[in-house]
């Protein structure tokens, strides 16, 4: 077994200080492999280089590009690409981690500049094929140099079998389960409850889809209240909500990460009602953690966090009438929701950060063997290397 | 004049893609040898566990027998014996923890619990070799590679057949 200090190069593509479910997971990541007594250096693009923590080094001001559907905040050009090399030669690593290497980022110029053991995250699942298919060619002499690739789901790892002709080693995301076990029931949101969190003005999230459903809740359950959290504005939202359904709902905003806990121990039910472009569901394990009875729509990522419906309900996806139905029908057996949120926490282990960091680290240990460390692949060309003893010699 | 300058860059480009090609698959015949040297270790591994495990009261004669002559065979096989060997010392592991007695003591399951965990390990290890022989493969069947014969001498990278059933 190795028992060594790793140096270990991570490569974020997305701007460090906006958020999202990649700069999370490199940060638990990061810091995961810290407390394993490993030195961790972590290039990401960020807009305020003077607050990142230690370990991470600024590679510029991220531009925000669209792609796959959504606005991205990645970074590439040049300048970047020079900044990357220079991270790679001074780094001395002996690993680089870089996510998601198949979107013009960072991560991809790393994979082309570096050589030696490298490991990948693949994080998304794409929807659009087509445009997988014209880069897949370019791609893939940079991609076949990763020693191991791993995907966090399945719908992820089928993305790359399909479009990139490689495969990947399924890892979930990870959380830390404890901060979510033990939360305490708060008197404010229990009874005939309803969760949502996420940012709720996104329509990927799929608040419509439950806004539709609640008028036929309210007639089964007439004391049925909904509490949404979440960054953005209630105002537009509020808007659409029934009026005679309105005092039903409560946004809270932005909730804390204990305030988190104690949602999911109290909600009768979580609802999780995207309508896709979720390639994991980090919410859903969390929710599962804390112990929530879990509703959720049937798109392919939250259909197998869920185990196919064993560790929470699931509906089909944007059919508000279904999602009705399956609400009223769990509002109304109290056991069958004690079996579900039963069932999920202790299913919401294996996303626990203890067990996926152990995971990660075993590929990280297969793919250093035989490793010399991390190189520049034009440190390496041989015309470079005759220069630089030239230079040596003089 | 012109037309020469013009061929001359055209060579050029040529040489390069073709240096490209090569650096290309050479960086591709030493990732096989090294998720090779990789699953390889781990497959020693599992050999002296199963020796191991051999040596302690958990197992009866007969299955001793067995494990231990399929231990040894999968420790000491040649290249071409080697799958057969492998796939034998799954089926002979498969045995003993299927049939095997459920009282172990604390020595025997610390011994199961790292059989198991080296297993997950040997799975992944598996399927990350069989995914660098593959994208080998393709790209040894290309045209440019074939012509000019820029695999050199290195043989073609072969997945075996144990790899598939192994536990």
């Amino acid at each position: 077994m190795l028992t060594t200090r790793l140096k270990i190069g991570i490569v974020c593509p997305y701007g460090w200080d906006v958020p999202g479910g990649v700069q999370n997971h490199i940060r638990d990541l990061a810091e995961f492999l810290l407390a394993a007594g490993h030195s961790v250096s972590v290039l990401a693009p960020a807009i305020d280089e003077t607050s990142l923590p230690d370990y991470v080094v600024s590679a510029g001001k991220p531009i925000a590009i669209p792609y796959n559907g959504a606005v991205a905040r990645v970074l590439f050009g040049p300048v970047a690409f020079s900044r990357v090399k220079a991270w790679i030669s001074q780094g001395d690593f002996d690993l680089l981690h870089l996510h998601e290497p198949a979107i013009p980022s960072i991560s991809l110029l790393a994979c082309w500049a570096a050589e030696g053991p490298m490991v990948g995250t693949f994080h998304a699942a794409a929807k659009h094929q087509k445009v997988i298919y014209a880069i897949g060619p370019i791609l893939e002499p940079a991609i076949e140099k990763l020693s191991a690739r791993i995907a966090v789901s399945e719908a992820a790892r089928l993305t790359l079998t399909n479009h990139l002709d490689t495969d990947a080693v399924v890892i979930p995301n990870g959380i830390y389960s404890k901060r979510y076990a033990n939360g305490k029931p708060q008197d404010k949101w229990l009874g005939n409850t309803i969760g949502f969190i996420g940012r709720f003005e996104e329509p990927r999230k799929g608040l419509h889809v439950l806004l539709d459903a609640l008028p036929i809740i309210a007639r089964f359950a007439p004391d049925v209240r909904v509490f949404v959290a979440g960054p953005g504005d209630p105002k537009d939202v509020e808007k659409t909500i029934d009026p005679q359904l309105r005092q039903r709902f409560e946004f809270l905003g932005r909730i804390s990460e204990e305030d988190k806990a104690d949602f999911m121990a109290s909600v009768a039910i979580y609802v999780a009602p995207n309508t896709g472009g979720e390639s994991f569901g980090i919410i859903l394990a969390e929710a599962l953690a804390g112990g929530a009875c879990v509703v959720a729509s049937d798109i392919p990522a939250f259909e197998s966090l869920l185990g196919g419906g064993e560790f929470g309900a699931l509906f089909a996806s944007e059919d508000s009438t279904e999602l009705a139905k399956t609400i009223i029908d769990l509002l109304r057996d109290g056991q069958k929701r004690q079996v579900l949120s039963k069932a999920g926490k202790d299913h919401a282990q294996i996303f626990d950060w203890d067990v996926v960091g152990d995971q990660i680290f075993s590929i990280y240990e297969m793919a250093l063997v035989g490793g010399e460390g991390v190189t520049l692949v034009s440190e390496n060309r041989t015309w470079n290397r005759l220069l630089s003893r030239d230079e040596d010699k003089k | 004049m012109k037309t020469a300058l013009l061929v001359i860059l055209i060579i050029l480009i040529c040489l390069w893609y073709l240096s490209f090609l090569a650096t290309r698959l050479d960086r591709l015949h030493h990732r096989v040898e090294t998720s090779w040297a990789n699953l390889d270790g781990l497959l020693q591994r599992r050999a002296a566990i199963a020796l191991e495990i051999t040596r302690s009261d958990f197992s009866d004669p007969a299955s001793t027998l067995l494990l231990t002559s399929a231990a040894y065979q999968a420790r000491e096989a040649s290249v071409q014996d080697r799958s057969a060997s492998e796939s034998a010392l799954s089926a002979a592991l498969a045995l003993l923890i299927v049939d095997g007695p459920i009282h172990a003591t604390a020595s025997e399951s610390a011994l199961l619990d790292e059989l198991a965990a080296l297993t997950t390990k040997i799975k992944i290890a598996i399927a990350i070799h069989t995914d660098s022989v593959s994208s080998t493969q393709l790209v040894r069947k290309k045209l440019a590679i074939r012509l000019f014969r820029l695999a050199g001498t290195a043989p073609l990278p072969v997945t075996y057949e144990f790899e598939s059933d192994a536990l």
